[in-house]
């Protein structure tokens, strides 16, 4: 198989979870795409690692998830937090950050 | 030493933050006494007759950008930071003596506000003079801001909107000079080494066209700061909000900075655009004068009469330094140290009458001197200072000011030497509507109390004191500063420093040199 | 010791008495208050002898020294230094200062008993004879500025002595503008011989000046005509004078002192010191001679129509003064500094009496009102007739000889000059008319309330003070005299100082009689000998005839004043009716104020306004506002990118990084 058919599953997994994050408003489902991204970048990487022969693209790949995984934590438990003070789980909700 | 100075306001400070609340204001008075005893040394350890930089300290800082913390004491600034320490032990004093809402933010404010006034006038590398240009504003932003007083009451702004235009204006004019900072090493370096030190800029020398309007750059900030007219927009509501003790250091000091940026960086880097733009800037120095004293009396806030005053001393100053004459510059740097002295005193006034009466409005005052005869002579005798009184140092000033307008620029002279009869009209009104006549009908409790009592008068008095013994001997700070002052004005004519040292001299001097008898090292 | 030490000594003398009353103003004695400062004054004035004596043990050139303490301001060429300047003109002056102040501080004594504010007025009247002691002792320009303008805080402060007296505080501001636009005057004519000749030395310049200057040069016209608009404010000559009149706000003492005997004659002084570059500058000094005698004139018809007893002495002090510039610009000088000193005497004396008079009147200084104190007051009336004979130049008083010596000096002159004699007997005559209007107008008659009590219980009583101006009670909390009055009748101390200028007035001209005796100009010798004015005399047959028509003159206005005022006093209603138009202007005071009002005050007021309401607001205000709106619009700008929708930064996000990406594969290929 070449690396050809990885790089563009990789990029419709990317395009996917973009859209997901563009189109959808509840956090829950953002970061379920963000998650999709992180893997579809993950996937390119281990590609190009077996292209190139060595596993220093791996490597990478491993602390992508270790970040990925901190990132859930951390997401999750925002999430749960607004649940919790029964705010509407609504992205447009909430924007108290704006300038 | 001058790093001592520099940092010893800042360190009491930060250890004032630990302090129990009660002891925080003797903490911060200890502070800016002793910085006063290290300034007070720093003005007995200098060496008099020489124009050179003396107690330099000189370390890179960023030297891939050629900025270097490089500070040092001579007779531009000797005064302006021994009046730096004077006023912030009073105006600290004078709020310890009373409480202060959240009292630790306040005196470390005040604290950090020191350390950045005098690092404005120690520094000796242009970034570094911006940079501590800038930090200035901080602390005063939040002073003025959460310390300051409503006037949405009264028709006015609320201390932060008044705040905040303040602020938004002054930083308009420090961009133009942050900018044209950068600019001024870039040019100067022309591809070689870049420098930010004065000294050095001062020596290359940019070529005119850029002069031309880096000159404007660091002209629209000093002016803003002073302010100078059509530029003091900020200044009506900024003085009406300001919490007194800060006002007193910010009017008393702040505004000389603009001044002493004109000797200090504007002279040396930019003599031929100085030399071009003379009349432009000696018509705006003139429009203060003129306008501010209109003002002055026309005004019935005290503070907005103190504040228009000071435009008006202002302008004589800016007038002084570009009449580009030893003898007008000479005179505006003591002009400098007499203003600070003068307007300091009439805010603390200010203030124990507004803590009297509740106005600041001096036609709701009157007859005070009956029972306050004391605070009504300090008055008085700060009044009369104000006014330039023949006798006091700052006639001393301003008469050197106006010699060398008039040797320069004699329509000048006559135009501005007017605003020195409107000066006695509305300081002395100032005088009279609050401690003569009667007390407006509807009586006013607060302008039949007690006299100044020990703790304002602890305040009060030395300040009085200051300005009585610099009219007795004004050649204390003529001496001193004359050296550099007018080498820096004979160098803006392109003279070196020998001629330089023969125009500062008096006749019999001259004659000395002419005999032999004294020999000029330069 | 030599004479400048002595020089020293007057100076601090008073200075020591002015801050010693000053601090210790809650901690000594009423009584020691008023007893050191009059010593101190008197210590002064022995100094000052002292010092002359010290000057008359010298050879006559050699009467002149200059010292000073130290550098006072000196850098950049200029040299200013804390130095005094002694020879017979400066101590002639201190003389005749501290020698007067003395009395009237002996007077004050008494007449201020009862002021609350008794040690604020000692202090005061010490800083001032220490003001104008420094005045006249100054050794360059600039301490002459330092000296003239303290003395113009010394007359603000006693003239709003009385500081809730809205009208005194108001006469008090007057008198100091006008005295700054006079102290402005004195510093361009500083500046511009310091331009000129490099010095502000009075040595140095009076030495270089001749060198310099051709004569009539415009430079050297500008530089006098400069110091006569210091020299007009300070001595009250047209058209700076209308703060004199005003000051008569204050105490009677300080009338006295100030106003009569002292300060307003410092113009005289200066153009005395100065007579070097007014020799250089004839046209100069012709203006002022010219405004002199207007000057006299003008304040003469005043004084004739003045119905305030104290204001009608003061345009007669106008009028005075206008004498003696017009002596010391004609080259007059010692004449001009003799009427200086007798007119000192004769006018402290008149205000003295004046004083005491209205003590008795409660402060009322009305004359319509006064009558019969001939009577009630005796040693009062009689010094006031001494000091009226002395001013209306009554033969063998001192005014006789002075006066006269100035006029037969013009006659001497010759040519144009001879309008000065002409018009002086003009004005002699006014002035003999005015001075016994109030002596008749006060003295005889039927007595008023007031005298009538006096002569009937011995002493007197009113109610609360009233301010005539105004009608309001006065404050007695600052000051006032209270219900207590002091007249000289019942205060030794205010009988012995009047005593001594009574005597004085009449026998203090006998000191300088043409043909007999010259220990006047020839004191002052020295100090003009290089003049070639000074050495004019009028010869002795000019003398004798001047005198003769001047003691004529005299007697027939004394006589008019007689006939017009005892004889027939229904004449005077008369004449102000058939003289309407006339009387009106000379009561106004030739609307001298109103005129500087429309000219001067209103239009400031006016630009004062115009700046507050219109300039102000719009365009500084627009300025800010306009700044600020800027930075905020800006900022509006980059906000609106800040929306806080979290979909909407990723979307500029990966915008980015699509841009990023293409720019990069575009560039690659």
């Amino acid at each position: 198989m070449t690396t050809e058919w990885f790089i563009v599953l990789s990029a419709l997994l990317f395009a996917t979870g973009a859209i997901g994050i563009l189109i959808r408003r509840s956090p829950m489902v953002i970061l379920l795409c963000l998650e999709l991204m992180l893997n579809a970048g993950n996937l390119a990487l281990v590609a190009f690692s077996r292209m190139v022969g060595n596993g220093q693209g791996q490597v990478f790949a491993v602390i992508v998830m270790v970040i990925a995984a901190c990132e859930v934590v951390v997401g999750l438990g925002l999430i749960v937090a607004i649940f919790r003070r029964r705010i509407p789980l609504n992205v447009d909700d909430l924007r108290e950050l704006r300038g | 030493m001058s790093s001592s100075i520099l940092w010893t306001p800042l360190l009491f400070g930060l250890v004032g933050l630990f302090l129990p609340k009660r002891a925080v204001g003797w903490w911060a008075v200890l502070g800016t006494v002793v910085t006063l005893g290290l300034a007070i040394a720093v003005a007995i350890g200098f060496d008099t007759g020489t124009s050179a930089m003396q107690y330099t300290v000189d370390e890179p800082w960023i030297s891939g950008l050629g900025v270097d913390y490089s500070l040092g004491v001579d007779g531009l600034n000797l005064f302006l930071i021994l009046l730096t320490a004077v006023l912030w032990t009073g105006g600290v004093a004078f709020a310890a003596f009373r409480d202060q809402e959240r009292p630790k933010t306040f005196y470390f404010l005040m604290l950090v506000a020191e350390t950045a006034t005098l690092g404005s006038f120690l520094a000796q590398d242009l970034l570094l003079f911006v940079l501590f240009f800038d930090l200035m504003l901080v602390p005063f932003y939040f002073l003025f801001g959460a310390w300051g007083h409503d006037r949405s009451g009264e028709g006015g702004k609320t201390a932060s909107a008044a705040t905040l235009q303040m602020i938004v204006y002054t930083l308009v004019g420090s961009l133009l000079m942050l900018v044209a900072a950068i600019a001024t090493a870039v040019l100067a370096a022309d591809g070689g080494h870049i420098t930010f030190s004065i000294a050095a800029l001062g020596e290359h020398g940019l070529s005119h066209g850029s002069q031309q309007w880096i000159f404007w750059f660091f002209a629209a900030a000093f002016l803003v700061k002073m302010p100078a007219f059509l530029l003091h927009g900020w200044m009506p509501d900024a003085y009406r909000a300001a919490p007194l003790p800060a006002l007193a250091v910010f009017s008393g000091v702040l505004a000389k900075v603009g001044a002493y940026g004109f000797l200090r960086v504007m002279l040396p880097l930019f003599p031929d655009a100085t030399v071009e733009f003379q009349e432009v800037i000696l018509v705006i120095a003139l429009a203060s004068i003129l306008y501010g004293s209109v003002m002055a009396f026309t005004q019935t806030n005290l503070r907005l009469i103190a504040g228009y005053s000071s435009v008006a001393q202002l302008g004589f100053i800016t007038a002084g330094i570009f009449a580009l004459q030893a003898d007008g510059s000479d005179g505006a740097v003591l002009q400098m140290v007499n203003h600070g002295l003068v307007v300091a005193p009439l805010f603390v006034i200010v203030a124990i009458l507004l803590e009297r009466t509740g106005t600041e409005d001096i036609r709701e005052m009157g007859g005070m001197a009956l029972r306050a005869p004391v605070l009504a002579a300090l008055f008085l005798i700060v009044a009369l200072a104000t006014l330039a009184m023949p006798g006091s140092a700052n006639f001393v000033g301003e008469f050197y000011i106006l010699n060398g307008l008039f040797e320069a620029k004699i329509v000048f002279a006559f135009v501005a030497i007017s605003g020195v009869a409107m000066s006695a009209y509305y300081a002395l009104r100032l005088y009279q509507q609050t401690m003569h006549n009667r007390p407006p009908s509807g009586q006013n409790q607060g302008l039949l109390s007690r006299e100044i009592g020990l703790r304002d008068g602890l305040v009060l008095v030395p300040l009085v004191l200051c300005i009585v013994g610099l009219a007795l001997y004004p050649q204390l700070i003529l001496e001193r500063t004359a050296p550099t002052v007018d080498q820096t004005v004979a160098r803006v004519h392109g003279g070196d420093a020998t001629q330089a040292r023969l125009a500062s001299m008096t006749i019999e001097e001259k004659s000395e040199v002419e005999s032999g008898a004294l020999k000029i090292v330069p | 010791m030599s004479a400048t030490a002595w020089a020293w000594l007057v100076l601090l003398f008073p200075l020591l008495g002015s801050i010693v009353i000053g601090l210790g103003f809650r901690a000594l004695p009423a009584k020691v208050a008023g007893v050191l400062g009059t010593v101190a004054i008197g210590l002064a004035f022995a100094c000052g002898v002292a010092a002359l004596i010290s000057l008359l043990g010298q050879e006559p050139e050699a009467r002149h020294h200059a010292s000073s303490l130290w550098d006072y301001a000196s850098v950049a060429g200029l040299d200013i230094k804390l130095g005094i300047f002694v020879d017979p003109l400066s101590i002639f002056m201190v003389l005749v200062v501290s020698g007067v102040s003395t009395l009237i501080h002996l007077y004050s004594y008494g007449y201020m008993q009862s002021d609350e504010g008794y040690h604020r007025f000692f202090s005061y009247l010490n800083f001032f004879v220490f003001s104008m002691l420094l005045l006249v002792l100054a050794g360059n320009f600039v301490l002459l500025i330092v000296g003239w303008a303290f003395v113009g805080f010394a007359s603000y402060a006693l003239i709003s002595f009385w500081y809730r007296r809205e009208t005194a505080t108001r006469a008090g501001m007057k008198a100091f503008v006008i005295n700054v636009v006079g102290d402005i005057g004195l510093v361009l004519a500083a500046f511009l011989i310091f331009r000129e000749l490099g010095t502000f030395d009075y040595g140095a310049v009076f030495e270089r000046a001749p060198e310099t200057f051709t004569t009539n040069e415009w430079t050297i016209t500008a530089i006098c005509l400069l110091l006569l608009v210091g020299a007009f404010a300070k001595s009250a000559q047209l058209p700076l004078h209308t703060w004199l009149p005003d000051a008569m706000e204050g105490p009677t003492p300080v009338s006295s002192l100030i106003h009569a005997a002292t300060m307003v004659t410092a113009g005289v002084y200066l153009i005395a010191r100065t007579h070097v570059l007014f020799e250089l500058a004839p046209t100069a000094a012709d203006i002022a001679a010219f405004t002199g005698l207007a000057t006299l004139l003008v304040a003469a018809t005043m004084a004739l129509v003045m119905t305030d007893l104290k204001r009608a002495i003061a345009y007669s002090t106008m009028s005075q003064i206008g004498y003696m510039i017009m002596g010391v610009s004609i080259g007059a000088y010692s004449a001009g500094m003799f009427h200086l000193m007798t007119h000192a005497f004769f006018k402290a004396l008149l205000f003295m009496a004046a004083g005491s008079i209205i003590a008795a009147m409660a402060n009322d200084q009305n004359i319509d009102r006064m009558s019969g104190f001939g009577k009630a007051m005796r040693f009062t009336s009689i010094t006031f007739v001494c000091g009226a004979l002395a001013l209306a130049a009554f033969p063998g008083t001192s005014g006789f000889f002075s006066k006269d010596e100035i006029l037969a000096f013009a006659e001497a002159r010759g040519g144009m000059y001879l309008v000065f004699t002409v018009l002086g007997y003009v004005g002699a005559l006014m002035t003999a008319v005015y001075s016994f209007r109030l002596v008749f107008r006060v003295l005889p008659g039927k007595p008023c309330p007031e005298a009538q009590e006096l002569i009937e219980t011995g002493h007197i009583a009113h109610e609360a003070p009233k301010n005539p101006a105004t009608g309001e009670a006065e404050d007695t909390d600052v000051g006032f005299p209270g219900s207590e009055h002091h007249i000289a009748e019942q205060s030794a101390p205010m009988r012995i100082a009047m005593g001594v200028l009574a005597v004085l007035a009449l026998v203090g001209g006998l000191v300088q009689i043409p043909g007999v005796d010259d220990v006047v100009t020839k004191f002052l010798d020295p100090v003009f000998e290089a003049s070639a004015l000074a050495h004019i005399h009028p010869s002795l047959e000019q003398d004798y005839v001047g005198l003769g028509i001047g003691g004529f003159i005299a007697l027939i206005g004394i006589g008019i004043a007689y006939v017009l005022y005892v004889a027939r006093p229904e004449l005077p209603r008369r004449l102000e009716t058939r003289l309407r138009p006339l009387h009106t202007l000379f009561a106004n005071k030739w609307y001298f104020d109103e005129a500087i009002d429309l000219l001067v005050i209103r239009p400031a007021l006016a630009i004062g306004r115009f700046a507050n309401r219109v300039f102000e607001r719009f365009v500084v205000d627009g300025l800010v506002s306009g700044t600020e709106g800027t930075v905020r619009g800006a900022g509006g700008v980059v906000r609106a990118v800040q929306n806080g929708f979290v979909r909407s930064y990723a979307l500029l996000l990966i915008a980015g990084f699509a841009g990023l990406a293409l720019y990069f594969l575009l560039s690659s290929s």
